[in-house]
């Protein structure tokens, strides 16, 4: 096994480990802390894919922005600590067969399927000068369509949240 | 490049009016803030701007910006029906006592409809899989909130909630599913490059099943077919009748564009030689259109078979719109452009019969406040003109001469027959009768039963009843002349790069 493989490995066991808290864990800080190394174990795979840019933006968006507004949020909401989260469990013996049926089908597709495999590259080449020529050539709609999406999003949870006044 | 860029954009200007139409509307809202209604107008104008420019596409066949979207007389029949179901939405809008109670929040409202209409337009022209997935997210997004625009009922609230979730988690499938056909086509994001990749080099049938499962998956649920409708009926109970109006049509119709666009370039033999003209088969040992076959006797038979309990209108036309997916998913089994095309008449007919049921149901849950079958009483009697309405929108939804929605069933059969798929064509006469139950239920509500004691005669504005007209009578004109339809479907069951 070399270095690499370790590597990988370790971000995957960091990602999963502190997804499966962010998911099971009772006490809402804990979840949000454990986000944050979901993030930075992606982050890390994301490095050992030659994806600097995205590995970077991984770091500065979702470590360093979200992430944060979401402790804030978290942390300035009135009496979060004590909060009593309802969380339960019905309907298990369905769900247990339908996720086993799914997971069992997916790990049987990874297993035996010819993937086509790309050659890595042999050197290290940086990868935002591209990203940034790609995006206003061929990827020029996406990336437009994809601002009005946001814009989408910030009006609705804009309506959403906004508290009227009893219209009286 | 550029210059590409430059021509794609004269391809490209009903959406673009959309775009602008979409930040004007918010724009006025925040001027003249002492009125909302303007920003509606303004969000009205853009819709029938866009259908212009629309009309004025017809008969291109290109692809834009890339190969991200093509331009044909698919993606503009498709883009036709969206844009007009989009006109009906604001007119009703006008009148609905709903939406108008919310006055304040009508600029949202506005520009999150034409938001919506956005992504649908680039729904159905949609040839990569970036696209595919950014342009349900836009509709997506839009109607998650407009579902829950009546915020302060808790139900409407609720419909919201239950859409949002459901919604991330089929995206969510469909996802994993691109992924793994991105992993066994080596990278490719285009369908037809996807096409290509699958037809010179077979992959492991069981991978690009379970891709293809995923990715229906995704589709499936907007369009409401069984097992991924259980959104519909609460979502359809809880939002208000617009936009549900909205929702079973155009959100339809754009999910259908999308399903049959993918499928019938990504998925079939394109290599194959001597077929006739308009017959296309799948790839080798992957026969999608058995399990579209399946999938459509489903959604048909538990759609009719639950909306027979149903005592709520909406839900009952929400269970009746889940059969009318199955209906229509029948054409696609088919693997003609015979079946395309069919799917295509049904669409125009169903938007008619469909808009035109929850308008009333709009219009009578405007006076009575209610939309349960009891409030539908001697509605016959109370308001003779709705009540004949109601029943002819019935009728069609039911499938019985002398309407529109006769011929949109007849098509589907004829094309099913010409194909030698008996069996499916039994199922769906069979779910026919069944839906007939359930619609004749309402109408002998509102005809042999008597209204309550205390209820007098409803009575509604001028204004109203054109706007009913103009749904009753072409549910009436085509099921009696419908070459017009017919041909203009047929003109258009043509597709970029498929011959």
């Amino acid at each position: 096994m070399d270095l690499y493989t370790i590597a990988f490995y370790l971000f995957a066991v960091i990602t999963l480990v502190s997804a499966s808290i962010v998911v099971f864990s009772k006490n809402i800080i804990y979840s949000a802390f454990a986000l944050l190394f979901a993030f930075f174990g992606v982050a890390g795979l994301y490095v050992l894919l030659m994806a600097d840019f995205i590995a970077v933006t991984q770091l500065m968006i979702y470590v360093g922005g979200i992430l944060v507004l979401v402790l804030f949020g978290v942390m300035l909401t009135t009496r979060v600590i004590n909060v009593d989260m309802r969380t339960g469990t019905i309907q298990t013996l369905p769900a247990v067969l339908i996720v086993a049926a799914l997971a069992g089908t997916l790990v049987g597709v990874f297993w035996t399927t010819d993937w086509r495999i790309m050659p890595a590259f042999p050197g290290f080449e940086k990868t935002a000068p591209r990203i940034g020529e790609l995006l206003l050539t061929s990827y020029l709609l996406p990336f437009e369509i994809a601002s009005v999406v946001l814009l989408v999003a910030l009006v609705g949870a804009a309506m959403i949240a906004r508290r009227e006044k009893k219209a009286s | 490049m550029v210059d590409q860029a430059l021509l794609s954009l004269a391809k490209f200007l009903p959406e673009i009016t959309l775009a602008i139409t979409f930040c004007l509307a918010l724009l006025v809202g925040v001027i003249f803030r002492s009125r909302p209604r303007l920003s509606m107008w303004v969000a009205l104008l853009g819709v029938v701007v866009s259908i212009a420019l629309t009309i004025r596409e017809m008969g291109i066949t290109e692809s834009v910006f890339s190969g991200m979207i093509a331009v044909d007389p698919f993606a503009t029949f498709f883009k036709l029906i969206v844009g007009s179901s989009a006109i009906f939405i604001f007119l009703f809008s006008l009148y609905s006592a709903e939406v108008l109670s919310t006055m304040k929040r009508l600029v949202e409202y506005s520009s999150l409809l034409v938001a919506m209409t956005l992504g649908m337009y680039l729904m159905v022209g949609a040839t990569n899989l970036l696209m595919m997935v950014l342009s349900i997210e836009l509709t997506g997004l839009s109607s998650y909130v407009l579902a829950g625009y009546t915020k302060e009922a808790s139900d409407s609230s609720e419909a919201s909630l239950k859409y949002i979730i459901y919604g991330a988690l089929s995206t969510g499938l469909m996802l994993y599913g691109i992924s793994i056909l991105f992993g066994l086509t080596g990278g490719a994001m285009d369908i037809y490059a996807i096409n290509r990749a699958l037809v010179t080099s077979p992959v492991n049938p069981i991978a690009l099943l379970v891709a293809s499962l995923l990715i229906i998956a995704g589709l499936g649920y907007k369009i409401s077919a069984v097992p991924f409708h259980f959104w519909t009926p609460d979502v359809y109970e809880g939002a208000p009748i617009t936009i549900t109006a909205f929702l079973s049509v155009a959100s339809k119709a754009a999910g259908f564009a999308m399903l049959i666009r993918f499928f019938k370039i990504a998925f079939i033999d394109s290599s194959a030689v001597g077929l006739p003209a308009g017959i296309w088969i799948t790839l080798q040992g992957f026969e999608w259109n058995k399990i579209i076959a399946i999938l459509s006797v489903l959604t048909m038979t538990l759609g009719n078979l639950v909306a027979v309990w149903q005592n709520n209108l909406k839900r009952l036309l929400a269970y009746s719109s889940i059969a009318h997916a199955g209906y229509m998913l029948m054409g696609l089994a088919i693997l003609s452009d015979k079946g395309i095309a069919a799917v295509l008449i049904y669409f125009v007919v169903y938007m008619f019969m469909n808009l035109g049921a929850f308008y009333v149901v709009m219009l009578v849950s405007n006076k009575t406040g209610s939309e349960d079958i009891d409030s539908y009483k001697g509605l016959g009697f109370r308001s003779p003109f709705i009540g004949v309405s109601m029943v002819i929108f019935f009728i069609s939804l039911a499938g019985l001469p002398p309407t529109a929605g006769f011929i949109g069933k007849l098509f589907i059969f004829a094309s099913l027959l010409d194909a030698k798929w008996i069996w499916l064509a039994v199922v769906g006469a069979i779910n026919s009768v069944i839906s007939l139950y359930y619609y004749v239920r309402v109408v002998r509500n509102m005809f042999l039963r008597d209204p309550d004691e205390n209820s007098g005669p409803l009575k509604f504005s001028v204004p109203e009843i054109v706007l009913l007209l103009l749904l009753v009578v072409p549910t009436l004109l085509f099921g009696l002349y419908y070459s017009p339809i017919v041909d203009f479907a047929n003109a258009s069951a043509r597709m970029l790069g498929v011959h």
